[in-house]
């Protein structure tokens, strides 16, 4: 029975191509399948069976994916962490690939394959050794910088051999911690080892204080603070400000906390719910009060307000608001277009912050200037503030002469309180100068100059200041002198002969008075003690500036 | 440091860091050696202590040693706090435990080696192999030790794994650290109950504190101890006959006296194997009756209805337990009071010539102690990372009382157990610990290797395994 008789049956029309699809069929062979009787498998004509499975691909599949298995070998390495280097061990590694060397790659490959063969390759996780560094010092700085009254030279590198061996663990540093002073030796200290206390025992905070003491030091000593990058400053901050008696504090606390008894812990965690219901409650205590204080502060109305009992005085509030609502609208018409101009500055503005910020960012990059420092306060939020260590770290100071005027020359502002005085006073200013042999215009301008100059100034003022005051007084003595004279010489008639013996004792007494007067108020006479004594006052900050200009 | 370039066929050695060299971990304790390769999950290699004494000779292994044969007399090489008395017969004991299942012969190419053949005659093989060579040339070996080990005893395994085995490198690890290990901690409390010794030891940072070990004989030798006063007071009194003394039984009904057929050996078996013997089904029993009064409070106390705890637990169902002569028995209240010594001194039962139990011995008082000794700071990290091993941690109830018992001590602090599900896991603890330690490849630095040793002499331990 073949398909074209059951489609004979079923009165299929019986196609023209049932022919050539044998042959094709012939010529394709259909996957063989077996347990199905040939007059079953015709049934289906062109169709395939759809129930057969297809149990030869799985097979064929594996068949094809198939590789030569992954070879492994025992290969031996060592561990450059280790301090003896001769310990070799071996594990298993997928053996490289460049076993069978293909001809075509040979030179390339023999090099790569001939080089591991030698030399045993390293462990990858050598690495991985890390140790702590500790600080080391010599006898010379121990005995300069280090000595400490309650620590032996012995016991403190005992301390940080310690410290290496265990990695900085404190916990385990304090619980090995044995220290066995060094038997007494022959020589003339053995009496003094003798008597030596059994060693102390050591808490853990005496120990950190030591060991932070000796590692900031000698950390110091190796690299002064200014040079250290900003976490070496921070560990040597923290290392210099341990304070042990505080740590011991703590642990008290934390010891008496951790010895509570039930009936303690529960108080303790109700109390910290009440605390926080307290908190919650004042909170919303606040709020309700400010809210009631915000309605009493309401502007009250103090207007009187017996013009409105009559119905003619409502009717005359009715109107007043009337108008008042109406004027309103009328603004708020007027409002809208009011707003525009309010506006246009506003955005003016902003371009105007965005420029200033740009710039300062600017003048930050150029270098270090005071401005910055004021712009930075205007937005602190836009700029980090450096705090008081960071500052000494980077050598950051401020300059409050910036403050208003910006950023100026230095020989501009050494040279301003000259030009800004008259012509008068820069003469004279110039002449003082002169005479101490300095020049008004600086050799070498630097900060410290620069200072000493101006006290050198200021100085020169305070002279030149109290010159005047001197020259006043003297010009005042000399009219009271003259009135005087003027009134002996009107007495002389009176007293002819007298006058000779009273006058020639007025001027003793007047020198007399002279000289006491020259140290207290230099005259035009002490010119010379005057110009000696400024010369000594500003002789401080010459020596300063002439220092400086070495 | 030498750069390192990885080969792409090299696997990427720091996700996983593993780095197996076929390390030996060997791990002996006063009731078992367990030894097997680290890396792996359970010791491949699981030999009794005890060992068998006939004609001179020694047997070891459980296959050899359970016969009951005229004058094989049963040793122990450990002492009853669990470190090394007799040092020949440990290192015999050990070198079995090691040949017999993981390095019987030479590794080779396995097309030639007949490890795939079906072959009879291995054991004849390793023999021939023994004398010829050394047993472990081509392994490092690490090995374990109690937290209170002897210097001498220290020098003394590291001469052994150089000189007899021929170990390349070597290491000496506490198990309570490799436990901690095991659990997957760094930092822990280890409360170890074994056969001889319980211990509970402060762990930081892989390292021991020393101040901190706590040991007390209140394990599981003594939990047998406790049994056997048990059995010797209760009425009918329980004879403990063990199985190989026994012929034929026929059931009876509970508290019944045993219908059994003994039977005779006429050569004389000594004391100690019947000791042995009786000890499996004391082991038995602790396996499946023994529980431990979880709390709160003690068995002893008052609970909050009025009436003590015992009350309590005689109104709760009990456990039978079959003996070997087929007596068998409920076990009410008595199976938790045989455990209640260990966390209350004054509810152990007294066993004759032995000193009482003092308070500082029982699992608390230690946990007390021991967090005593350490420094503040460490206590609240210790006490949340609580790791329970050892195999009489199994007994029912037991972590369960001690998290009541130490809540009670620390109310304010927070306590949490660390303890393996799975038996295994907490029978072998320390050695997967030590497993999981010497695979990893930061570990090859530590080793000592024959060169150190050489140089420095066995003394090259104590400076090296702190």
């Amino acid at each position: 029975m073949t398909s074209h008789d059951v489609r004979d049956m079923l009165d299929l029309p019986d196609t023209a191509t049932s022919r050539p699809v044998k042959k094709q069929k012939l010529a394709a062979p259909r996957p063989v399948l077996k347990g199905l009787a040939r007059e079953v498998q015709n049934l289906s004509g062109d169709n395939p069976i759809a129930i057969v499975p297809e149990v030869s691909v799985f097979k064929k599949r594996r068949f094809a994916s198939r590789k030569p298995a992954a070879k492994w070998e025992l290969t031996p390495f060592k561990n450059s962490a280790r301090t003896d280097d001769t310990l070799v061990l071996k594990h298993w590694r997928r053996k490289a690939e460049l076993a069978p060397a293909p001809v075509g790659e040979d030179g390339h490959m023999e090099d790569a394959g001939v080089k591991p063969k030698p030399e045993i390759e390293d462990s990858t996780f050598a690495k991985y050794n890390v140790r702590v560094t500790v600080p080391d010092y010599t006898d010379e700085e121990y005995n300069s910088r280090l000595q400490n009254q309650d620590w032996t030279k012995d016991e403190t590198t005992y301390l940080i051999n310690l410290v290496q061996e265990y990695d900085l663990r404190w916990p385990i540093i304090w619980d090995r911690y044995e220290y066995k002073p060094p038997l007494p030796t022959m020589n003339g200290d053995a009496a003094e080892g003798a008597i030596m206390v059994p060693p102390k025992v050591r808490s853990m905070e005496d120990m950190k204080e030591r060991y932070f003491k000796v590692a900031a030091m000698m950390m110091a000593i190796r690299k002064p603070p200014i040079k250290m990058n900003s976490a070496e400053f921070n560990l040597h901050e923290v290392m210099m400000n341990f304070n042990p008696a505080q740590e011991a504090n703590r642990k008290k606390f934390a010891e008496n906390a951790f010895h509570r008894t039930k009936e303690e812990a529960r108080e303790e965690e109700s109390l910290l719910l009440e605390l926080k219901r307290i908190l919650a409650r004042s909170e919303k205590l606040n709020t309700e009060r400010r809210e009631l204080y915000a309605l009493l502060e309401a502007p009250p109305s103090t207007g009187n307000i017996g013009a409105y009992t009559t119905s003619q005085g409502l009717q005359q509030l009715l109107q007043q608001l009337m108008t008042v609502d109406k004027s309103k609208k009328r603004k708020s018409i007027m409002g809208t277009e009011g707003i525009s101009p309010a506006t246009g500055p506003s955005n003016q503005n902003q371009p105007a912050q965005f420029e200033r910020r740009e710039s300062s960012v600017r003048e930050s990059i150029s270098g270090p200037s005071g401005s910055t420092n004021k712009k930075g306060a205007q937005n602190p939020t836009e700029r980090r503030q450096l705090t008081e260590e960071e500052e000494r770290m980077y050598g950051v100071s401020h300059h409050e002469r910036l403050g208003t005027n910006g950023p100026a020359f230095r020989h501009e502002r050494i040279s301003k309180p000259l030009l800004s005085k008259s012509a008068v006073q820069q003469g004279k200013i110039t002449s003082v100068l002169n005479e101490l042999e300095i020049p008004t215009r600086l050799i070498m301008p630097t900060a410290e100059v620069g200072e000493a100059y101006d006290a050198l100034l200021q100085s020169i003022n305070v002279l030149l200041e109290s010159r005047k005051l001197a020259d006043k007084l003297a010009g005042e003595l000399a009219l009271a002198r003259s009135v005087k004279a003027e009134r002996e010489r009107m007495a002389k008639p009176e007293q002819g002969e007298a006058s000779n013996d009273a006058g020639g004792g007025g001027a003793d007494s007047e020198i007399e008075r002279e000289e006491r007067e020259k140290s207290a108020a230099p005259s035009i006479r002490g010119g010379s003690v005057h110009k000696r004594s400024a010369s000594v006052l500003s002789s401080v900050s010459d020596k300063s500036t002439k220092r400086q200009k070495k | 440091m030498a750069s390192q370039t990885i080969a792409s066929s090299m696997q990427p050695t720091d996700v996983y860091g593993g780095d197996e060299v076929s390390a030996i971990i060997l791990d002996p304790g006063y009731s078992s050696v367990r030894a097997g390769f680290a890396g792996e999950d359970t010791p491949k290699s699981f030999v009794n202590s005890h060992y068998g004494v006939a004609d001179g000779r020694s047997v070891f292994g459980d296959d050899a040693i359970h016969n009951p044969l005229a004058g094989l007399e049963i040793r122990n090489p450990m002492s009853k706090e669990g470190i090394v008395e007799d040092w020949d017969t440990a290192t015999q004991l050990w070198e079995y435990a090691i040949t017999s299942r993981l390095t019987s012969f030479k590794q080779s190419d396995p097309r030639t080696n007949g490890l795939n053949d079906d072959s009879k005659d291995i054991d004849i093989e390793m023999e021939g192999v023994d004398e010829g060579e050394k047993a472990l040339e081509e392994h490092p070996l690490l090995m374990t030790e109690t937290a209170w080990n002897t210097t001498k005893n220290r020098e003394r395994s590291i001469e052994i794994a150089m000189e007899s085995w021929g170990c390349p490198a070597f290491w000496l690890a506490r198990n309570s650290v490799l436990a901690a290990f095991g659990a997957g901690k760094a930092t822990a409390l280890v409360v170890d109950v074994g056969a001889s010794t319980t211990s509970v030891i402060s762990i930081h940072d892989g390292l021991i504190l020393k101040k901190s070990i706590q040991k007390s004989p209140l394990a599981g030798n003594w939990l047998s101890s406790q049994l056997r006063s048990l059995f010797s007071t209760t009425e009918p009194k329980v004879d403990l006959i063990p199985h190989y003394l026994i012929s034929s039984k026929t059931p009876v009904d509970a508290g019944a006296p045993a219908q059994a057929v003994y039977r005779k050996y006429e050569n004389n078996i000594p004391e100690s194997f019947r000791a042995l013997e009786e000890e499996r089904v004391l082991t038995e029993f602790k396996e499946s009756v023994v529980q431990v009064w979880t709390g709160p409070g003690r068995l002893g106390s008052a609970n909050p209805a009025g009436t003590t705890n015992i009350d309590y637990v005689k109104a709760q169902p009990g456990r039978v337990f079959e003996f070997p002569d087929g007596a068998n028995q409920m076990w009410g209240v008595d199976r938790m009071n045989v455990a209640e010594g260990m966390w209350d001194e004054k509810a152990a039962l007294p066993v004759p010539g032995e000193p009482p139990v003092t308070k500082a011995q029982t699992i608390p008082e230690m946990v007390r102690a021991s967090i005593g000794a350490v420094d503040m700071d460490l206590r609240a990290a210790l006490l949340q990372n609580i790791v329970v091993t050892g195999g009489t941690s199994l007994v029912n109830g037991f972590t369960d009382r001690l998290h009541n018992e130490l809540t009670a001590m620390y109310p304010g602090a927070r306590i949490k157990i660390q303890a393996a599900g799975l038996t295994a896991e907490r029978r072998f603890g320390s050695w997967i610990g030590g497993s999981i330690l010497g695979s990893l490849g930061t570990f090859h630095q530590m080793w000592i290797s024959r060169k150190e040793y050489e140089e420095f002499g066995a003394n090259v331990v104590e400076k090296r395994c702190k």
